[in-house]
């Protein structure tokens, strides 16, 4: 177990540095059965993406040890999707993720690390298809 | 289709199960064991397994684009989750408008539990077709 200080001077000197590239296919078994997870019967999905879907195809976190050896668990703090182009069934998105921040806040049961992740995706073309800034808490 | 500021979108009710919670795990991809291990996630200080926060900003989406239909395109979705939310517990999903700017319009959205406790707030941005 490390100190809040600790775990937060280790994780800066990982800003800016981007995990490996995952490049995955946006398929349509993969579409229909993220759509019945969520419960959204809309035809629309068994082409296009829905607005969360981009998560399912690679980790939106770098695993980082240094991270868990703080606290006890991790919490989702919050999701911004911005969009850019549809992802469509057959498109090969790559996904880059990356730590652009750490800070720590006094929660109710003691200091809470927080840890932003932003990840860029790009279809086959190039082209950008969304960025995705999360808030990793580490409790 | 014609937005105004102050408008509610009509909501969106989910009833997510534990069964439900593991075909998201699957879904997505996220193994993480408080959302389907019962001893575990008691063993981390949680009440139960809880919902996945992308989950609930599953169903916030769902809101927005059934509201949306093919009047526009999302620009930007954004979500905070301020309260963890249990299986076997509706959870009710609402919007309203909050600025209307030309094509481009804010909702405000957030899901609330059964108490009426907003465990997850957040903003859209969508760009209406002309």
């Amino acid at each position: 177990m490390i100190t809040t200080a600790e775990a937060i001077d280790r994780i800066k000197t990982r800003i800016g540095v981007e995990g490996p590239a995952v490049t995955a296919l946006v398929e349509a078994g993969h579409l229909r059965r993220f759509a019945e997870a969520i419960g959204d019967p809309n035809p629309r999905w068994e082409r296009e993406a829905p607005p969360t879907f981009l998560v399912a195809l690679a980790p939106v976190s770098l695993h980082l040890s240094d991270a868990e050896e703080y606290g006890q668990g991790w919490l989702n703090g919050g999701n911004r999707f911005e969009y850019f182009a549809p992802a469509m069934v057959g498109d090969q998105i790559t996904a880059k993720v990356r730590v652009v921040d750490v800070y720590d806040k006094a929660g109710s049961t003691g200091n809470l690390l927080f840890i932003i992740f932003e990840t860029d995706y790009t279809n086959q073309r190039g082209e950008k298809v969304a960025r995705l800034r999360g808030t990793a808490i580490r409790r | 289709m014609k937005v105004e500021v102050g408008d509610e979108i009509p909501e969106l009710v989910k009833h997510p199960t534990t069964r439900q919670l593991v075909q998201y795990a699957g879904a997505q991809g996220d193994f993480y064991e408080i959302h389907y291990d019962q001893p575990y996630a008691k063993s981390v200080g949680l009440p139960g397994v809880i919902l996945h926060g992308l989950l609930k900003a599953g169903f916030v989406g769902q809101l927005v684009t059934d509201w949306l239909g093919d009047n526009g395109a999302l620009k930007t979705f954004e979500v905070s989750y301020r309260g963890v939310d249990m299986p076997g517990h509706p959870y009710r999903c609402r919007g309203r408008v909050t600025r209307v700017d030309g094509k481009e319009v804010e909702l405000e959205v957030w899901g609330e539990d059964e108490g009426g406790k907003r465990t997850t707030v957040g903003t859209a941005t969508v760009l209406m077709r002309p």
